[in-house]
């Protein structure tokens, strides 16, 4: 029994020594990046881009909201922050005061579309009309000239960027309802939408595929021309913030200009965002 | 009352009896039926040469001519689409603006999905995504795109106070009486000739990196993100709760009331709900002690081991007690001092029942999500040497079936690979399980006779 | 540590039997500090729940200090990044509460059943069976749960959930209607003379019966025709949350009745009583305490579950109308957790981030008092016993 037991403990150990064994080589650089769900797209598609042109780098990404994103650069526990909105005034005095200089790069420009199930007839909706259903004074698709269904209105978590333009772009003050339902993703809020008839969400442009249908608002389709000439009226930049400009010549500098290259601007669009040389 | 309702109540008795355990049963299967079906189709699938090439390319793994032929044979059946696609783009440049505007934006559609389905066509520049590089790898997948470039999925809107009905529109409508009406025909009957789909087992699901978040590859720095944070959570969490059990057994004097406390202490720790864990180790670990600089495998593995620790320790406690004060006994009269029965004699004899403890517990910190949100788990990363992981954070299992669910930009094309998740994570938690049955089923035999 | 005595022990084995007055001295006090060591170690483990207590205690009162007490307690308004911001977490509450009662629906009539069915009905051979089953749902990482209830139980509510709901009204009336209508009419029939009887006794079946498929079809074609609008809601929780905490209820329970012991079964059985009778009259009164011990533990792991609720509840901070209404989307304590958190940052030291930490608190507490009580009803369980 004993060495039996013995014998399985030595196989574990040679197990977890065979896994360490498989991985790659030492890294010699590392790239920590967290931040809003929104930019994680991007920055997953870079760092794989980026992992494949230069294997000595390990980039790991994590998708925990925008603040935690600047949470996490002020602390010195990322490299670069991802954010689906501005630094705030008391974030950057938080920088400030532990010694670090958020610097932002404008990756890409996003619009928020306003997305419904597909079997829905409604075309194009107006943002007073958006303000309503999102306040709970629409209950019904009628009483916004649509048909008799009822609304089922589905929000982000506060702790998204995205929640946050919707906020200001949008709701200007007003207060989302109670009842609406709250989910942490873009992917999310695109299954809710897809499979819920008589639903109503907001997602970044990248996140529209042919499974919801994205309203016009005020007029303008939610589509790369539109916000690239500016005219649609729900779009954001979205920015990585570093701490100081990166030195040139590290990886990490060679990260944060990706966007600026042909490459780069090639995989934003084909995320489904639009490059920052188009707007 | 009657003797016969009586007993006809009794038997009614034990049939509700009987239908709860077997709503347990049932309730299991429909839980586990989908998740291990759909699970092994992340493992046993149709793969296309598109998922050959990719592996080729990728991993350097197959035989590159023979798949380079497969390719080659694969294009000269692909030829007659794009050559039809071509065809029509030189007679389009012959027509009058208004009727070269009309087909326009039809053919732009066409050729969308037509990429979806067979991947960039060969004139084309090579993509920078490897998504745009790659046809789709599953035979599954390619029927869904297949039904995409075939039909377009309308809704009749025709009353504007009512939902919309689906309706499906052959996409060949729009190109009746054109050189391109045919190329919807050939493309069903020759789809498998261009894809050249073939039953495959990609055990090394398991073992692959993933490529373009998740959408190729396989899950292994997930998997071994999980047995970092499990071995690690064990490491930390078995000679203390072993040691402490051994005190609350052997040395405590049981009517104490510093001992009731530990007791109390022990038994509210295992209810801390899982979600405080991961706040704790957040506020803790890395905001007090600053074990790494961020989330980190360190991290998360500790806040792991206090929360697997209560387990650990009753799991122990009661092996230990269950060794026969007989044993005990002898050991004292032949004058062995009373660390030297625990160790000699006491815990070879009640190490099964800790094993058995250890092994419920790697299972319990395999699985657990809600405390490693904060301090251990991000959605995309290399896989880590063992070195790495004090100071790095890495994927898991557990995390990453809720971050591609949820999170992920093309949910449903990655169904296979949340399934494989799931599927990969319950084998473990479910292998270790069985173990521990049989491990308990051995010493019940011994302890029998 | 205390290896010190068995090396002198071994020391003074090799010079004589008797040892030196230093020696022993030395190993009178290499055991006390073993003993320290071990019991320095074993409190080190019990203590990390203090340390937790006093790390969410140091983070969660500078809210109450901030805000107060009442608005958290009192007020249904969440609106965490309003201007002003506004932390009214009564809806929150109620929605924990709310899943948690449904979960118990779920978990503890099928739990017991389980239980009895393990303890008293099923041979031994099936029981071995049975029980790695139970054990098996209790090993299932709650994030497998959770993807289940997202990708396949909520479409699912959401395309068949009134045919859903009209088929549980027929699995759980039937039989109890059944049940009802027999002992009605063994009770009803025994006031007629002996000979009219059993007619007697068919008509009040065939009427009852009549009634109870009446009420039954009628209450199936109304649950029938409700539309789910969202299958991200509190009764997709609920059912989900119950399957996790049955195993927890099954395993408690049936301590308890095991711990009952044959004597009273046995007495039970020689005065003529059926095996309901002896189990609903004798064994399942006296494992009260038990039983009440295993609801609470079950309460506790369904209030503590984190990424079922997260994933599959909706997440909306509203109590819903009616207050039972569990077709509608809630949102608990556990998943504004973890769903806030990524906004929340303690660096700039907001009222938000305390927040989490006094909501985690009031689950730390809910979780100790449920605790205390279990451990409190066993220990008095016992004691009846013996």
């Amino acid at each position: 029994m004993k060495t039996r037991i013995q014998s399985l403990l030595m196989l574990a150990c040679g197990f977890a020594l065979g896994f360490s064994g498989q991985t790659n080589a030492a890294k010699t650089t590392k790239i920590v990046i967290d931040g809003s769900t929104t930019v994680g797209p991007i920055a997953k598609a870079f760092a794989g881009y980026a992992m494949e042109k230069n294997p000595d780098v390990n980039i790991t990404v994590s998708e925990s909201g925008s603040g935690n994103g600047a949470k996490a650069l002020i602390n010195g526990a990322c490299d670069i922050a991802d954010m689906s909105r501005f630094m705030k005034p008391n974030e950057f005095e938080a920088a400030v005061a532990k010694g670090v200089l958020p610097v932002a790069h404008v990756v890409a420009i996003d619009g928020i579309a306003i997305i419904v199930h597909p079997s829905n007839p409604m075309a194009a909706i107006t943002l007073d009309q958006i303000r309503d259903i999102y306040m709970g004074k629409a209950t019904n698709w009628k009483q916004v000239s649509g048909p008799d269904k009822q609304i089922v209105v589905i929000g982000r978590d506060t702790s998204s960027g995205t929640y946050e333009t919707f906020e200001s772009l949008v709701m200007r003050g007003e207060k989302v309802v109670s009842g609406a339902e709250n989910v942490g993703s873009n992917g999310q809020m695109r299954q809710r939408v897809q499979t819920t008839d008589g639903a109503i969400g907001y997602v970044g442009l990248g996140f529209i595929d042919r499974s919801v249908k994205p309203l016009k608002v005020d007029g303008i389709a939610p589509d790369m021309g539109e916000v690239a000439t500016g005219r649609y009226p729900i779009a954001r930049p979205l920015y990585m913030f570093t701490n100081g400009y990166p030195k040139l010549g590290t990886p990490l500098h060679a990260f944060v200009t990706l966007y600026l290259t042909p490459k780069g601007q090639e995989i934003i669009e084909s995320i489904g965002f639009v490059p920052v040389t188009r707007y | 009352m009657q003797l016969a309702t009586r007993k006809l109540l009794d038997r009614t008795f034990t049939g509700v009896g009987l239908l709860a355990v077997g709503l347990v049963a049932v309730a299991l299967v429909a839980m586990l039926g989908p998740i291990i079906t759909r699970g092994l189709g992340a493992f046993v699938f149709q793969e296309t040469i598109e998922h050959r090439r990719f592996l080729l390319e990728r991993f350097g793994r197959g035989d590159r001519s023979e798949i380079e032929a497969e390719w080659a044979e694969a294009q000269v059946a692909r030829e007659a689409i794009h050559g039809r696609i071509t065809q029509f783009e030189s007679e389009l440049r012959k027509l009058d603006w208004d009727q070269r505007q009309q087909y326009a934006g039809p053919l732009r559609d066409l050729k969308d999905v037509l990429h979806e389905l067979l991947g960039p066509f060969p004139d084309e520049p090579k993509p920078v995504m490897p998504r745009d590089q790659y046809g789709p790898t599953r035979w599954d997948r390619a029927q869904v795109a297949l039904e995409h470039v075939l039909f377009i999925e309308e809704y009749d809107y025709s009353d504007p106070t009512q939902m919309g009905k689906k309706v499906l529109i052959p996409r060949a409508n729009q190109f009746i009486g054109t050189s391109l009406a045919p190329l919807f025909g050939e493309l069903e009957t020759n789809l498998d000739k261009m894809l050249l789909p073939r039953r495959t087992f990609y055990w090394r699901f398991l073992f692959d990196e993933s490529v373009d978040a998740h959408l190729f590859g396989g899950i292994w720095p997930e998997v071994l993100g999980t047995l970092y944070l499990t071995l690690g959570a064990i490491v930390f969490a078995v000679p203390m709760g072993v040691i402490s059990a051994i005190y609350l057994v052997e040395y405590a004097r049981p009517e104490s009331r510093l001992v009731g406390l530990l007791r109390t202490c022990i038994s509210t720790l295992a209810g801390v709900p899982s979600i405080v864990f991961g706040l704790f180790g957040l506020a803790f670990f890395i905001n007090t002690v600053h074990v790494s600089q961020s989330k980190s495998v360190l991290a998360g593995s500790l806040t792991l081991a206090i929360l697997i620790l209560p387990l650990i320790i009753r799991a122990s406690e009661e092996a230990i007690r269950a060794v026969p004060a007989t044993y005990k006994e002898a050991a004292l009269s032949l004058g062995a001092g009373r660390w030297r029965t625990v160790v000699t004699v006491l815990l070879p004899a009640a190490l099964p029942g800790i094993l058995t403890g250890i092994v419920i517990s790697m299972g319990r910190a395999a699985g657990e999500t809600a405390p490693i949100i904060f301090t251990a788990a991000v959605s995309v990363g290399q896989p880590l040497a063992l070195w790495e992981a004090f100071s790095q954070p890495s994927p898991a299992l557990p995390w990453n079936i809720y971050n591609l669910c949820t999170e992920h930009e093309a949910v449903d094309a990655i169904r296979h690979v949340q399934y494989g998740m799931v599927f990969a994570l319950l084998a473990l938690v479910l292998m270790l399980n069985g173990l521990a049955i049989v491990l308990r089923a051995r010493i019940a035999k011994r302890l029998r006779g | 540590m205390s290896r010190a005595p068995t090396h002198n022990l071994a020391a003074a084995r090799g010079r004589s039997l008797l040892r030196s007055k230093r020696a022993n001295r030395l190993q009178h006090l290499a055991s006390l500090a073993g003993h320290g060591i071990l019991f320095a170690i074993t409190s080190s483990s019990a203590l990390a729940v203090l340390f937790i207590f006093w790390f969410i205690l140091k983070d969660a009162l500078p809210f109450f200090q901030l805000r107060g007490v009442r608005e958290f307690f009192a007020s249904t308004a969440w609106y965490p990044v309003a201007e002003p911001p506004q932390f009214g977490s009564l809806a929150i509450f109620v929605g924990s509460g709310l899943v948690t009662a449904g979960a118990i629906v779920v978990a503890v009539p099928l739990g017991i059943g389980a239980a009895v069915c393990l303890s008293d009905i099923l041979p031994f051979a099936a029981r071995q069976w049975v029980k790695p089953v139970i054990e098996i749902l209790a090993a299932i990482p709650s994030v497998a749960f959770g993807f289940f209830a997202l990708v396949v139980l909520a479409p699912m509510l959401q395309d068949r959930g009134g045919q859903m709901l009209a088929i549980g009204a027929w699995l759980v009336g039937a039989p109890v209607a059944a049940l009802v209508i027999f002992v009605a009419s063994d009770l009803l029939s025994a006031r007629l003379p002996a000979r009219r009887r059993l007619v007697g006794r068919l008509a009040i079946v065939g009427g009852l019966g009549g009634v109870a498929c009446w009420g039954l079809a009628n209450t199936a074609a109304a649950l029938d025709a409700i539309e789910i609008p969202s299958g991200t809601n509190a009764l997709n929780v609920s059912l989900i949350l119950g399957l996790m905490a049955l195993p927890t209820v099954v395993s408690v329970s049936e301590d308890a009745l095991q711990s009952v012991g044959r004597e009273l079964r046995e007495g039970a059985y020689a005065l003529g009583s059926t095996r309901a009778e002896t189990l609903l009259r004798v064994v399942i009164p006296a494992a009260g305490s038990g039983i009440c011990a295993a609801v609470i533990l079950g309460v506790m792991r369904a209030v503590g579950e984190t990424m079922v609720v997260w994933m599959a509840s909706g997440n909306a901070a509203q109590i819903p109308s009616p207050w039972y209404n569990l077709l509608q989307p809630v949102r608990t304590l556990t998943a504004t957790i973890a769903g806030e958190m990524g906004e929340a940052d303690h660096v700039t030291g907001s009222a938000r981030y305390h927040v989490l930490f006094a909501m985690a608190l009031c689950l730390l507490t809910i979780s100790y008092a449920c605790n205390w009580i279990s451990e409190h009803a066993v220990r008095r369980a016992s004691r009846k016993l013996r």
